[in-house]
């Protein structure tokens, strides 16, 4: 009776599986985590003391530093690893439903992005407004439809 | 007009960089679940850059079409999310995170909040570990990161001297 925890890439080649608790998630403000995501920070779950099980495909590995192995999808470039000598975690939004898994801690705080506590604050728009308000939007055509 | 009134980024190795001319237009979160699963988080911060001010100033991105509509840009060699970019229309966004200097582009809204996580609002007070500056990890990430500098080179990666 052991929780499953599914998830893989945004095209569907790698998928994965984590059986177990999954209790230390975290996000990583350090400027290499930043740049492999793309982001302001990588937000990634721990595996230890949970069995993580390739379901589907095999990830690609950028060696970041002698020390880590980043693991990302090859055909549409998801980041889904961080993978050190004691353990794997896996990228937090990869997973099928990454509202299960919140955050608990921070790291890498010595290259937080000044602004970034206070993204949430931000206003919201319907992209329609958005494209009246900037002639060169584009984030447009949302592609979520939503 | 300021200053620096462009921006350069790239992936992590460095085997894709790229330059835009003028100011990031729009730069905001998206919260989609179609952004949140290109890059793994759970949220992603874009800004367009017109097509005309914006060049590749080395390598070619790898591209997958999400949709029939919009494609996005990776490094196939480390896997940086790069580009959201929807063929046809004068602008291509760039993931605010692969900037080299990510602080300079603070972004002004977020979209999509239907796919916001629940508790996004709350990262903000999560307790901070300490760095950890003189472990052996962060010492044995320091002397051998294969991470592309914050600025163009112009050779990559670097000719390392013999030993």
């Amino acid at each position: 009776m052991s929780i499953a925890h599914t998830g893989g890439c945004q095209c569907g080649a790698v998928r994965f599986q984590v059986r177990g608790e999954l209790k230390d998630a975290s996000i990583c403000h350090c400027r290499m985590c930043q740049k492999a995501f793309g982001a302001y920070y990588a937000p990634l779950v721990s595996t230890r003391g949970a069995e993580l099980q390739w379901t589907r495909g095999e990830r690609k590995l950028f060696q970041s530093s002698n020390y880590v192995k980043r693991g990302f999808c090859g055909d549409c470039g998801t980041p889904l690893t961080y993978e050190a000598p004691d353990g794997i975690a896996v990228a937090a939004g990869a997973f099928d439903d990454p509202s299960q898994l919140p955050p608990v801690i921070q790291y890498g705080t010595e290259a937080k992005i000044g602004f970034v506590d206070t993204l949430h604050l931000l206003p919201g728009h319907r992209t329609e407004e958005d494209a009246e308000q900037a002639p060169f939007v584009l984030q447009w055509p949302p592609e979520s439809g939503k | 007009m300021t200053i620096t009134a462009g921006h350069s980024g790239g992936c992590q190795c460095g085997a894709v960089r790229y330059r835009t001319a003028s100011p990031l237009g729009y730069p905001h979160l998206c919260h989609c679940r179609m952004c949140q699963k290109a890059s793994g988080n759970y949220a992603l911060p874009l800004g367009s850059a017109r097509r005309g001010d914006f060049e590749l100033t080395r390598g070619v991105p790898t591209w997958f079409h999400s949709s029939d509509l919009v494609r996005r840009g990776f490094c196939g060699t480390c896997g940086t999310p790069l580009f959201y970019d929807v063929p046809g229309t004068d602008s291509i966004n760039v993931t605010l995170g692969s900037l080299d200097e990510p602080a300079l582009v603070q972004p002004v809204a977020q979209s999509n909040r239907t796919g916001k996580m629940p508790w996004f609002h709350a990262l903000d007070v999560l307790p901070m570990e300490p760095d950890e500056d003189g472990s052996d990890r962060a010492i044995s990430i320091r002397l051998s990161n294969h991470q592309h500098p914050d600025y163009d080179t112009q050779t990559w990666p670097e000719e390392k001297s013999h030993e």
